[in-house]
This record gives C-alpha cells, structure tokens and sequence, in this order.
C-alpha cells in the first residue's frame, strides 16, 4: 500500500502536465499484477442479441491472465502471451485466432503501445483521472476483422471495447480491481 | 572475281565453296540467335521419354518448383528482431539498386503471410468438412460432448461466437486441424516476426521469392554479397540459407574460380607449347581456324535439326571437336619438316580415315534412343566434318612460316623416345586379356546424382536443416496417384493415407503431405454433412439453452445446411490457405490414346523423413494400389544417368567393331596396331579405375570418348606414316595440347568435370605411350601387307 502511495505521488507532477501515452504506460506499469472482476458483453449485430458472462480475473504483467467465468458457465481460461490455450479442453477452436486475441489483450491491459504500434494507429485523450485510448487498425487484413478499439480508465484500464467490423460488439467492464502479490497462487 | 593468273583449279573451288558455306553458317547462326541461345539445361531432356515418363516428369517438375524460385534464411541471435530488421533493409535496398529487381517479394515480418484470412474463403464449405475428432465425436454420441466447448466460445472473451452460422465452430476446428496438416503452419508470428521454434532456439525466418532465374548472376551476386556484408557486421548471428539459389552461386563462384585456375593455366600451356613447337604465332591461328570452322558449321545445323540446344550437348560438343586440332596438327608438323616439298597429298589417307573412325564413333550415339545423345553425336560429326574441310580446303593455301628449329625438335624427339624393340602380339594379347578380366572383376559403375551436384557439404547441411525445420520437402520422395477421376484420385489419396498414419501409429519414422486431408473426397463430404445434420439436432437445442440464446436461432442454423457446396480440388488451391498445395495437384492430364482405362487425373502424395529400409515397404505398397506408383526422383535420374552410360557404352563398342573391320579392309594384319594405342589406353584407364577403386560413371565414360578419338587419329597416322619424325611430333602435340585442355579438369572440384578429366588424363597419356610400341616395323609400309 505504501508502495502504491509512493508511486502515485511520483504520478502526480506528470498528471498536471500534458498527459502522455508515454505517462499511460507507467501508470499501467506500477502494477505488476492486478485482480478484480469483470463483467463481459457480447453484442452480435446479425441476431440482435446479447451474451452476457460474469466473473473474475487475476492479470500478472508481460506473464498471464487467468479469466475465472463464473456464469452463464464456470470455466477457467489462462491467456500467455505464447499461447492462448485453454487450459482444460483440447478441442477449443482455432489456434492462431485465439493466440492472436490473447496477445492483443495482455498488449492492451499492459498499456505496450510499441508492441501495438505495428498494427494500430493510436490516439489518446483525456486526462490522468479519466483517460481514454483509441486503436485502429493500420493494415487492409486487421480491418476486415476489427474496426475499432477503445479502452477507458483512471487509475487502472476499466472499459475495453472491440468493435468487430461485422458490427458485433464485445464490451468488458473491469471492476473491484485491487493490486495482488505477484507470487501468489492464481487458481481462485 | 578470280583474277586471271592462279588457274581456276579444282583445290581453289572448293576452298572458296568452303568459304561460302561457311559464311552463309555464320548468317544463319546470327538469325538463330537473335533472340539469345535456345538452351535447355535440364538433364532430364537428354534422357529417353518412355510412357509413363511425361506424366512422372510433370511431377517432377511441379515438386522442385518451390525450391527453385524460392529462398529461405533462417536467423538465430540474441538480438533476434534488430538482426533480422537489418537483414530485411539489407536485402531489400540490394534489390532497389538493380533494374529490372531480382527480388519478387520478401516476407519476414508477421503481417507478411496473414493477407488473407482463411475464413472467408473456406466458410461456405465448413458443414462438409469434418477433423477426425469430431467426426468420432458426433459418431460417440451424437455430439452431445461438443456441447461444453462451445459454450465456452461462446463466452470467452478470445472467441468469436457466430451462434447462427457456425454455433460449433467447425470451421475454427477445421483450421486448426488444417495448420496440422499444411508444412507451412509451424511458422508462427512472433514479436512482429515470422519465427520458427525448435528445441533449443528460435528462428527469425525470411522467405524470399526470386523475380529472375536462380542461375541469372545478378541475382546471385545482390542476394549473396549482401548476406556475406551482413555477416561480416553480425558475427554473433548464426544464418542458415536454403534454396537453388545458393547452391547456384556456389556453383558458379566455383566454375569462375576454375576457370582462371585451371582454364588459364590450360590456355598459357597450350600457346606456350605450340609456340614453342612451331615458332610462330601465325602458326597458332592456323591452329584454331579448324576448331572455329567446324563449330560455326555445326551450330546452326544443329540448331535446325533440333530446335534447341542442350548445354551439355554445347560442352561436350564443343570438346570433341576439340579432337579436330590432330588434323590441323598433322599437317602443319609435315609442312614445317618438309618445308616447299610438302603436299597435301600423303597426308590424305590418314586425315581420312581419321575423320571417318571418329565419325562412325559418335554418329554410332545417333541412333540411340537418347535424344540428347544424338543431339550430341550430330553436333561432334558435323564440327569434326567442317574443321576437317577447313584443314583439308584451306590450311594448305595459307602460307605459313616453317622453322627449322620444328624439323630439330621432331628428329630429337624420335631419338629420344622411341624404343627399339615392338610389344610382340602376343604379349599384348597376354596384356589385354588380363586387364579385361580385371575390369570385369573389378570395376564398378556410380550412376548416383550427387556428380550433378557440385555444392559444398555444409550447404547441403544448412539445406536439410532448414527443410527439417520448416518441416518442408524437396519433393524426392513421393506417390503419383492416377485415377479416371478427380473423385478417384481423392479416394486413393485417402487409403494411401489411412496405411500411410497406421504405419505412423506403428512408430514407423515417416511424414507424409495429403491432399485429400484437406480436400476431403466428394463421399466423405456428403457424410461429414450428414453427421452435422446430426449435430443440429438435440445438441443445438441444448447448446441454445444453456447459453440463454432464443431456440428459434436453430431453425435458421439448419437452414444455413440446405445448400452447403463440395469443396473440389480446384476451388481449394485457389484459397489462401491451399496455394501451397498447388504443387501437389497435377490435375488432368492429357492422354494421347483415348483408350477408356487411360488414367485422367493425377496428384501427387509427397513422403519425407523417409528411412531406407522403409522403402522397400512403399514400393510395395505402390504395387498393391490401383493407380498408385511410388517415385524417387533421385533414384529415377540416377537410374537415367546409368541407361544414359550404358546406352553409350554399347553403341561405341558396336561402332568400334565395324570400324575394325573398315581398317582391316586397309591395314590387314597391322589393324590391331591401329587399335592399340586407343582400346588399349581405355582399357588401361578402365584397369586404373577398377585398381584404385574408383567407380566409372557417364562423366569418365564421356572422357574415354574423347581419347578413343584421339588415341585413333594417333593410331592410324602412326600406322600410314610410321618411319616420319614428324607424324610422332604431331601426335605427340596432339596428346599434350589435350592432356592440358582437358586431363587438368582432373583438379577441378566439379564432380562431372573431374571425372571427365582424370579419363583423359589417364588415357592420353596412355596412347602417348602404346603407340611406339606398336608402330609397325622399320622399313614396312602400309602398301606391302596389302
């Protein structure tokens, strides 16, 4: 806790200057590992509906994040930033998609705007209290799949939102977030 | 135009005819070669065509594609994406500095291969197109147990659940399983790169397309300068290299490299001597006017008989016309010794019959089934014919310098080297028969590719090593399968490949491509749609329910079944994803007899990691299937070289025999003392090899050819003239300036070449020595035994 007090007041002078992506990126980074928990929405254009899932998360820096489901479904799933398996099932869809996704979100969650720079033109606005970064994609490829990315915070990242280009929407709310020990245990 | 004063006589016609038809060859050579040479370097167009052979050809062909456009580097550092950003701008700003580029394209970074995504190619097909563990899935109970997973898509954030079009994400399955089934997908993107992983490292991976020939020098120098710098600058990086390309430039470097070592070297012995010989530099041009004669005559003849020149046909051709130096030689030693009492006249019979053996001895290889041979054997006969003419119409015209010092050297060669006594017949008999029986005791034949191949061991090293790891093949080993149709062909793919994974399972070591796991056959299709009819079902309802979606979605996903396509072979290789297949699929093919069984359709099943006791195992399983015939395509070429040997091992020994028989019409009893010095030196040659247990191959039988046309223009004139210094000098030059020309390729590192050059090596030197002890004997002359 005290930890966390010394770094936000090396935060502060920043914030009253121009506030950076560059200063975006240390704030994500004075976390090593974070927990809280998430409320998913799915919206699919074509059907009109919503999938809406529950649950918790433990997000460990440049290492993991185990995403707990608690419902509709229960169900555990650990996102690296080489694989994005699930843990418990082999016949769990496309391999490289997945992959891909995963990446994109521990990028995201990590604020590694250099890492993004490839593939996303990056802008930011707002300020220190109440920030928000939009993402869109740089090549022909990525734009058929995505057509925008918008992730929302203050102290810590708490909307992200993926607008496919098909028009269907997925939406996660992170909330109760509090910084965890790096080394405990993940399984919840 | 002839002026009045030198008689309009018959010798001075002919040397203007001559004159005539040679320049009208030189016309028509430049029409021919407007538009550049018409080589074809392919070693396989030497070869006969056979029945099956077009079609295994095409194959052929199709398979190395890939490897002779393409390039690949693999890099490996600690500093793995800065390297392999330096590498790219390297190659790619070697590109911009040459016009027209030898670069098509580079793919190196991870946005490089994912153009297009699969998806949208494959979806409309994805109801027919099942992975093995679904199908056992929705056989085990009706799909019930695919329910869970895929309302875990459904709700994981990675997903991208289509409830309506794809509710189970089959075609997410069918990808996944696809990555499995096609080499290419162990590339993985990776920090902006394309890397490939193995135990101990990873791989920043750089694949190049060529926009030229692998063999243009261009292409070769920006592609390999380039690397050389960059590993200069990086000594930390470790490269490995992979494609034609390389083993190209190495081939050329070394060729250029030979060229001045050993070309020159030849080139300066061969002026120096002839120099030496003959005084007079004028002497030397005189020399080589035959040997431009008889190509500029065999050239385009040549080319209109055939159309297209083969470059082996050029190299060799060029070769054996070589031989026709001996006329030049022969009469240019007499004239100098004889100085104004010189004609031609005497000189006539030995010039002769040399031409005609020699031509018997190739024109024999035209009547072979090999096309290349002939190419080859009409090539050397028309070149021998026009130097010939050259020599026999112009040399004595020209007037040339006769130095004495020509006429000292040729009696003090006679002193020094002849020997007083003859090898009597029956030692020689003796001699010969115990050398045939040790050749046919000893001597072994190599028919095997690795001559053609002159690239270093750790290039090949680095080439496996890349293959291994891409997990690609060279296309040495494969299945042709044929079938009435392209139904047929799938069918049969899936049965090899059923076998083929049974033996896997076995713990056979072999990896096998299939196009039929990725094209599934139109059957398979229909009840892979069938068992998904089953998955729609109860499953769907329950998968709709639990996740709280509106069960009337169902309806609509079923209906989605009603006119699901079959993905045929073509629709899929015009798919990102089934590019790379391409090479596997020969489709149909055009039969000439319209005979019903005629197979139409063809694809190809290539095998890799292939251990040689295994394949006697894939030999039989071939001979087991319909359809189904088992190649190695470095076994099929090695198998050609050795017809290809064989072939001219035959036709010259029957084309020796009737040429004996035309010198016994002649020389009579003295005919075995005109054959001596060649059949001997070959025999001797062959006796060496079978000693030293070198094994004889087309290259060094090539070779032989060469001193069998020498050793028999040394043995006929040693025979007409056998008292004259002056023909010993000259058959003496004429072994020396071939030993330089061709016995030095023996220290070349070119396989073929040094084969080529030890034979000659061996044998010239060989008829050097045979023929004065089988000259006949003193104060005989070839009229008494008549």
């Amino acid at each position: 806790m005290i930890r966390t007090l010394l770094l936000l007041l090396i935060g502060l002078p920043a914030s009253a200057l121009a506030f950076t992506l560059d200063d975006l990126q240390a704030r994500l980074n004075q976390t090593d590992a974070l927990a809280g928990r998430f409320e998913q929405q799915r919206h699919l254009a074509d059907l009109d509906t919503q999938l809406t899932s529950r649950g918790h998360f433990r997000y460990q820096r440049d290492e993991r994040i185990v995403w707990v489901l608690e419902s509709p479904i229960e169900d555990r799933l650990e996102f690296t930033p080489d694989s994005a398996a699930n843990i418990d099932d082999s016949l769990g869809g496309n391999q490289r998609g997945r992959d891909q996704v995963a990446a994109l979100l521990l990028d995201l969650l990590g604020g590694d705007w250099q890492a993004l720079q490839t593939h996303f033109r990056i802008e930011l606005s707002g300020d220190a209290r109440d920030w928000q970064v939009d993402l869109t994609p740089l090549s022909d490829a990525l734009r058929d799949r995505l057509s925008e990315i918008r992730i929302e915070g203050g102290e810590y990242l708490d909307d992200l939102t993926l607008h496919a280009a098909n028009g269907d929407r997925l939406h996660v709310r992170f909330f109760d977030q509090q910084p965890a020990m790096k080394d405990k245990d993940v399984t919840p | 135009m002839s002026r009045r004063k030198p008689a309009l006589t018959w010798p001075r016609v002919a040397a203007w005819l001559w004159g005539a038809v040679l320049l009208a060859c030189a016309l028509g050579l430049a029409a021919l070669l407007r538009d550049g040479l018409p080589a074809d370097t392919r070693l396989t167009a030497m070869l006969p065509e056979d029945r099956q052979s077009p079609l295994i050809e095409r194959a052929d062909a199709q398979l190395g594609q890939s490897f002779e456009d393409r390039f690949v580097l693999l890099l490996s550092s600690s500093t793995l994406n800065a390297d392999t950003h330096v590498l790219a701008q390297a190659l790619t700003a070697a590109n911009g500095n040459t016009n027209p580029p030898w670069l098509a394209r580079l793919d190196w970074r991870d946005t490089d291969l994912a153009d297009q995504d699969p998806r949208d190619d494959l979806g409309q097909y994805r109801y027919r197109l099942l992975t093995p563990a679904l199908r056992q899935a929705i056989a085990a109970d009706g799909g019930q147990s695919l329910v869970e997973p895929a309302l875990r898509e459904l709700f994981s954030p990675t997903g991208q659940p289509q409830p309506v079009t794809d509710p189970f994400g089959l075609l997410d399955h069918w990808l996944t399983f696809l990555d499995a089934v096609l080499a290419e997908s162990t590339v993985r993107p990776r920090d902006g790169l394309l890397t490939l992983q193995d135990d101990e490292r990873t791989y920043a991976l750089l694949i190049g397309q060529l926009a030229r020939s692998p063999y243009d020098l261009t292409a070769q120098q920006a592609l390999t300068s380039t690397i050389a710098e960059f590993e200069r600058e990086h000594p930390e990086v470790s490269l490995l290299r992979s494609g034609l390309v390389f083993h190209a430039a190495t081939g050329a470097r070394q060729a250029r490299q030979e060229i001045t070592t050993i070309g020159l070297g030849a080139l300066i012995g061969l002026v120096a001597v002839l120099c030496f010989v003959f005084r007079s530099p004028r002497v030397l041009g005189h020399m080589l006017l035959p040997l431009v004669g008889g190509v500029l005559f065999a050239l385009p003849i040549t080319l209109l008989l055939f159309g297209r020149l083969h470059l082996l046909t050029l190299a060799f051709g060029a070769s054996l016309i070589g031989i026709a130096i001996d006329y030049a030689l022969h009469v240019q030693c007499h004239r100098a010794v004889q100085g104004t009492a010189f004609r031609l006249r005497p000189l006539l019979p030995g010039l002769t019959l040399g031409l005609v053996s020699s031509l018997l001895a190739y024109l024999a290889q035209a009547l072979t089934p090999m096309p290349g041979l002939r190419q080859m054997a009409v090539f050397a006969a028309l070149g021998l014919l026009g130097a010939w003419l050259t020599v026999v119409l112009w040399l004595p015209r020209l007037t040339s310098p006769a130095h004495p010092f020509t006429d000292r050297l040729s009696r003090r060669l006679w002193q020094l080297t002849m020997p007083r006594r003859r090898l009597p017949p029956r030692l020689a008999t003796l001699f010969a028969i115990l050398l045939v029986s040790l050749v046919a005791w000893q001597l072994e034949a190599d028919d095997s590719l690795r001559l053609l191949n002159p690239s270093p061991a750790s290039l090949l090293e680095q080439e496996q090593q890349v293959q291994r790891l891409m997990g690609s093949n060279t296309g040495n080993r494969y299945y042709l399968v044929t079938a009435p149709s392209e139904a047929e062909v799938l069918s049969r793919l899936v049965a090899l490949g059923a076998t083929l994974s049974r033996w896997q399972q076995d713990g056979v070591s072999l990896r096998y491509t299939n196009l039929a796991d990725s094209v599934p056959p139109p059957e398979v299709q229909q009840a892979n749609l069938a068992r998904v009819r089953q998955l729609y079902g109860e499953p769907l309802t329950t998968l709709l329910e639990r996740a709280g979606l509106p069960t009337r979605l169902a309806e609509q996903a079923r209906q989605t079944l009603h006119d699901a396509p079959v993905l045929d072979v073509s629709s899929w290789l015009a798919t990102s994803a089934g590019q790379g297949q391409a090479r596997l699929w020969l489709g149909a093919t055009d039969t000439r007899d319209a005979s019903e069984k005629e197979p139409r359709f063809a694809a190809m099943l290539p095998l890799t990691d292939v251990d040689a006791s295994l394949v006697p195992r894939l030999e039989r399983l071939a001979q087991t299937r319909e359809g189904v015939s088992y190649v190695d395509r470095v076994e099929r070429l090695s198998g050609l070289l050795g017809q290809l040997r064989q072939h001219i091992a035959w036709w010259v020994a029957a084309a020796v025999a009737g040429l004996a028989l035309l010198l016994a019409w002649r020389y009579r009893r003295w005919t075995w003392r005109v054959l001596a010095p060649p059949l001997g030196a070959i025999l001797g040659v062959l006796g060496i090899l079978a000693v030293a247990g070198i094994p004889l191959n087309v290259f060094s039988q090539l070779g032989l050819l060469l001193v069998l046309g020498i050793g028999l223009d040394a043995g006929i004139f040693s025979v007409e003239h056998a008292r004259r210094a002056e023909t010993w000098l000259a058959i003496s030059l004429s072994t020396l300036t071939s030993l330089l020309a061709f016995g030095l390729l023996a220290f070349s590192a070119t396989p073929a070449l040094h084969y080529l050059g030890l034979s000659c090596l061996i044998g010239l030197a060989l008829v050097w020595l045979l023929v004065p002890w089988v000259r006949p004997p003193d104060g005989a002359n070839v009229k008494e035994p008549r």
